[in-house]
């Protein structure tokens, strides 16, 4: 979500240290996924004085066959920083689907989306990371 | 149109179709992925979303961070002792709840297997005897054993006879009396140990009139008092002092010895 280390750092410990304190309080929420819905409301929040990315029009291409490969390639950190660039709420849509520890409907609770719109986000993100791998590693795509 | 709705709605369920298998969970979302799994697309996008997962678990997480995963319960959830379960307040309270409710009916119950037909006005008679002065009483001095004529003849109560263990004491004093249920109780009052004597009707059956009978003597109790009871011919009689049945028992085990 943030694409910073130092940064998740801080909205862990935060989120984590608020959560104690409410428990302590009895004042915990009794809805799920509070914690994780007030972790991404921290994200977004740390990262709104970063410098943001002027909006323009990414490319956008049809998932490849070797689409695996291409990713096989690329650096972890390098994934975390291109899907924390991109704005909310696909930003969150992506990175939810991505940890894969939620289904369908825990994600579209958690980032307060219907499912057009996760379906969209989701088909959207995909076109633009797979222009992205075009971009970055040509060679894989034409192989 | 609904065909077209239909379909869409299966192409935005594909788009967000899970990553692992076990989150296939919503039963619209598995006929979505198992009409669409021979599709080449949605294969490339299966196969797309896997890389892409398994590139995520590998982001790097600060040590610091990740301290708090590696232990076994992130958060330590107070255990329960028996210390602090006595020591909640609702668990106390429906303890002390039961335990009341569990002396009460213990007491009641052992009250009760002391019961015997008539028991309930022995027990009546008994603060009578404790409220009782000897000038209340007609002065007697005779034996007890005597009275049953003055009893028949001037009251008209038949069988009012003292047993035999009872009947060679001297008596202070007599008198018959009315309960509330109008019931003619003898009283007799002794020298010996201060004792004084009842006779009253027996219970009887309310529908047959029969009397209900008990065997031996019984014994009642009733602030400090203590009376032993016993039914002859539909007339219950009852030795009251004041004490314990250990200070009664001598004089009924009188009756063994004779």
């Amino acid at each position: 979500m943030l694409g910073d280390l130092r940064k998740a750092q801080e909205v862990f410990h935060t989120t984590l240290r608020e959560a104690a304190l409410r428990a302590a309080q009895g004042e915990l929420p009794k809805e799920p996924f509070w914690l994780f819905r007030d972790a991404r409301w921290r994200c977004l929040e740390a990262s709104k004085t970063d410098l943001q990315p002027e909006p323009l029009e990414l490319d956008e291409h049809d998932v490849a066959p070797e689409a695996a490969l291409q990713i096989e390639q690329l650096e972890p950190t390098q994934l975390a920083v291109w899907i924390s660039n991109a704005p909310d709420p696909q930003r969150a849509a992506l990175a939810l689907f991505y940890l894969d520890e939620f289904d369908c409907r825990e994600i579209l609770e958690l980032a307060e989306l219907k499912l057009s719109e996760l379906s969209r986000l989701l088909a959207q993100g995909r076109r633009q990371l797979q222009a992205w791998l075009d971009a970055k590693h040509p060679e894989a795509h034409k192989v | 149109m609904k065909t077209l709705g239909l379909l869409r709605r299966q192409r935005a369920l594909l788009n967000c179709a899970p990553i692992s298998e076990d989150r296939l969970t919503d039963r619209s979302m598995r006929s979505a992925v198992s009409s669409a799994a021979a599709s080449a697309d949605f294969v490339n996008q299966q196969n797309f979303d896997r890389a892409v997962a398994e590139l995520v678990r590998l982001i790097p997480i600060p040590p610091e961070t990740a301290e708090w995963f590696s232990e076994k319960d992130l958060v330590v959830g107070s255990k329960w002792t028996w210390k602090k379960m006595v020591r909640n307040p609702a668990v106390l309270a429906i303890s002390i709840a039961v335990a009341v409710i569990a002396g009460v009916s213990v007491f009641l119950l052992v009250s009760h297997l002391n019961d015997f037909p008539g028991s309930a006005t022995a027990r009546k008679l008994l603060t009578v005897a404790a409220s009782t002065r000897p000038v209340m009483l007609d002065p007697v001095s005779t034996e007890a054993g005597t009275l049953s004529d003055l009893f028949f003849m001037k009251h008209g109560l038949e069988h009012y006879d003292v047993p035999d263990e009872f009947a060679d004491f001297r008596t202070i004093g007599c008198r018959v009396f009315e309960d509330e249920e109008s019931r003619r109780i003898a009283q007799i009052w002794l020298g010996e140990k201060r004792m004084q004597l009842f006779l009253f009707p027996a219970e009887r059956n309310t529908k047959t009139g029969a009397v209900l009978r008990f065997p031996g003597w019984r014994y009642v109790h009733q602030e400090g008092w203590v009376g032993a009871v016993t039914e002859r011919s539909g007339v219950c009689f009852m030795a009251a002092l004041r004490g314990g049945e250990k200070d009664l028992q001598p004089y009924l085990s009188t009756a063994a010895g004779r």
